[in-house]
């Protein structure tokens, strides 16, 4: 598990010698294994890094690396599905698989394409461009998954599902990624879905890396606090809103917090609401590289008394912010 | 990660050794529609010419011989054409035709339906992220669409050449001249390099444009120029044969190139006069010459249009290489 799916170090996009950056001075580091959410406003750069990782567009500054090596050389084990799902539409979906198992000599499992197309009702005799958007997704995800990827690169996998495709697709793709320890990177709007199914967190704003790192240590490094307006320090405030004489702000705690707030854990969705209302936050990243470490903060959580755990998260979290 | 194939129904090695494969199949069958129109188009100019060749030209002859037209007495019913010269033109010109028209389309084709579409729809993308590296994409479109246009065309210029007339009488009453456009084009080996021109230039505009429409019409336009520049060229491809006479022009019997008046110190300057004897005394005029390739410069006219056309055609395709290099980041 300590093998790297995915690893940026500052890598920087720019489209057009004056163009704007669409991606800058991003570094992260994705553990092999983890289901990885990117989350981010619109035009903020999920695509552009997605690519950069299927390795379609060259850096223009830093590096890429998955799987240990260039997204060039990892070609046969990466899939990628594009955020308009690409397919030929003259094709039939059984003639689309046939191209997947040519196209993939030695990797095809055609089993795995089959049952996801048929789990979709779909004729294997009709053409893609007589198929909805949703299952045109459908065919896109078999063809992916069909080639026993080791990081399977999803941008907005999601869209055009009805929620019944998207919770069963969601099942299969975290069934896959369980089964084969497949690394599964997806961007995507809705927040909501990605807490039950990721366990990683990418959330990407203005072309930069806003936070980053395990969930559970994204959200135990972040507290929710309510109070009598007063003052946060010395904790670093990610957003703040005052209604009346009451405040609610999410905090990242530096430090025990005064007994007066009223603390809770935040949401996934409170988390990247937060920052993306508020892009002067500071950088977050946890690399998660010590397992046994936020297990032993979960534990805490659930035993010991709610203060000490935060003092010993933020303690994790003080040790690894970066500002910039 | 096992590898899992669903080997095909049982079928003797060496027959499932030939099925194609990989990239090979994928375009055979994408491009299925495209192949069948081909072989369709190949087998109506072939049906043409191979009838023109045989029952046309034998009822061509026999039109000729009744309406008298061998005789030397003037005889005005040659003026007029019967049934079978309309039919052996017909199907004459539209084997002609088609060898004409073949590098449009496949330059039509290789822009728009190969390249471009791919680029414009993010498919190109979903085969780069298949197992295919975007070189190997790249030469496959190139390779295979080659060998099947080249062995149409080659077949369709065998067929012309054996359409062509070996009756010089016929040939003469038809007055087809070797060095007509369609004839020179239909007969020797400039059509199949004008085919795979068209190719690389289709490819070459589509990884240029991107957008199928304009990559379309901007390839015809890009082929036209080459066909009619190296059209105007032809003629000063191969040194000519000079002919100079005293009095008069000589009759010739070939493309010809230049023709002129000669000074008393041998230059070729422009014929200043109508033939007036006072105004070629006055110019100097001593004769008059006459550049023109006989028909035995047939061959090195084709090789060196062909030579052209195919180095041409490498450019088109190192460029595209270099291109597609650039484009696809960091996939190639």
């Amino acid at each position: 598990m300590t093998d790297t799916a995915m690893e940026a170090a500052a890598l920087g996009r720019r489209f057009g010698r004056d163009g704007d950056w669409a991606l800058w001075d991003c570094t992260f580091r994705l553990p092999a294994g983890r289901v990885c959410a990117i989350v981010g406003p619109n035009g903020a750069g999920k695509s552009t890094l997605l690519a950069h990782a299927a390795g379609l567009l060259r850096p223009t500054e830093g590096t890429v690396t998955v799987l240990g090596t260039t997204p060039a050389e990892a070609r046969e084990r990466l899939a990628y599905v594009a955020q308009d799902k690409p397919l030929y539409p003259q094709l039939s979906i059984a003639e689309t698989l046939r191209m997947g198992r040519e196209l993939n000599p030695g990797r095809w499992d055609q089993g795995v394409a089959e049952r996801i197309v048929a789990d979709g009702d779909l004729d294997p005799h009709a053409r893609v461009r007589t198929l909805s958007g949703g299952q045109r997704t459908r065919v896109a995800l078999a063809l992916a998954l069909g080639k026993r990827p080791e990081l399977l690169l999803l941008d907005e996998p999601m869209a055009d599902l009805d929620p019944l495709a998207r919770h069963q697709l969601m099942g299969v793709l975290m069934a896959d990624a369980a089964e084969n320890g497949t690394t599964v990177v997806m961007s995507s709007h809705v927040i909501a879905e990605l807490e039950d199914a990721c366990d990683h967190l990418l959330l990407i704003g203005g072309g930069h890396v806003r936070l980053a790192g395990p969930l559970d240590d994204l959200l135990a490094a972040h507290v929710l606090v309510t109070g009598q307006d007063g003052d946060l320090d010395p904790h670093t405030v990610v957003e703040s809103r005052t209604t009346g004489r009451q405040l609610t702000a999410l905090i990242r705690p530096n430090g025990p917090i005064d007994e007066a707030w009223q603390t809770a854990e935040p949401s996934l969705e409170e988390l990247v609401l937060a920052h993306l209302r508020s892009p002067e936050a500071p950088v977050l990243t946890l690399t998660g590289e010590d397992e046994a470490d936020a297990f032993e903060a979960d534990e805490q959580e659930a035993d010991a008394e709610e203060a000490d755990a935060e003092e010993a998260d933020a303690e994790e979290a003080d040790a690894e912010e970066t500002t910039v | 990660m096992t590898a899992v194939t669903t080997s095909p129904a049982e079928a003797p090695a060496f027959l499932r050794s030939l099925r194609p494969r990989g990239l090979v199949w994928t375009l055979l069958c994408l491009h299925r529609a495209a192949l069948l129109f081909w072989v369709l188009l190949v087998a109506v100019a072939g049906g043409a010419l191979l009838w023109a060749y045989g029952p046309g030209e034998r009822g061509l002859w026999i039109e000729y011989r009744t309406m008298r037209c061998a005789s030397p007495d003037e005889n005005l019913s040659c003026d007029f054409t019967g049934d079978a010269y309309l039919a052996y033109d017909m199907a004459t010109s539209l084997g002609s035709l088609i060898i004409t028209v073949v590098p449009f389309l496949v330059a039509v084709w290789a822009a728009g339906a190969l390249i471009a579409r791919e680029l414009e729809t993010g498919t190109a993308e979903l085969a780069w992220t298949q197992s295919v590296t975007p070189t190997r994409w790249l030469a496959a479109k190139l390779a295979l669409p080659a060998a099947v246009v080249a062995s149409g065309t080659a077949l369709l210029t065998l067929l012309h050449r054996l359409m062509w007339p070996s009756n010089n009488e016929l040939r003469r009453w038809l007055s087809w001249a070797w060095y007509s456009d369609t004839a020179f084009r239909g007969n020797g080996t400039v059509a199949v390099a004008y085919a795979l021109l068209g190719l690389a230039v289709g490819v070459l505009v589509g990884l240029l444009v991107r957008r199928s429409l304009p990559a379309l019409g901007i390839s015809l336009l890009c082929l036209g120029a080459v066909h009619f520049v190296l059209g105007v060229l032809r003629p000063y491809l191969w040194p000519p044969v000079t002919l100079t006479n005293r009095a008069e022009y000589s009759s010739l019997s070939g493309m010809p190139v230049d023709e002129g008046a000669l000074t008393s110190t041998g230059a070729h300057v422009p014929d200043p006069c109508n033939g007036s004897p006072a105004c070629l005394k006055q110019h100097d005029i001593v004769g008059f010459y006459t550049e023109y390739h006989p028909s035995s410069h047939f061959w090195p006219l084709q090789l060196v249009e062909t030579g052209i056309v195919l180095a041409l055609t490498a450019l088109a395709v190192l460029v595209s290489f270099r291109l597609l290099n650039r484009r696809a980041g960091a996939a190639v």
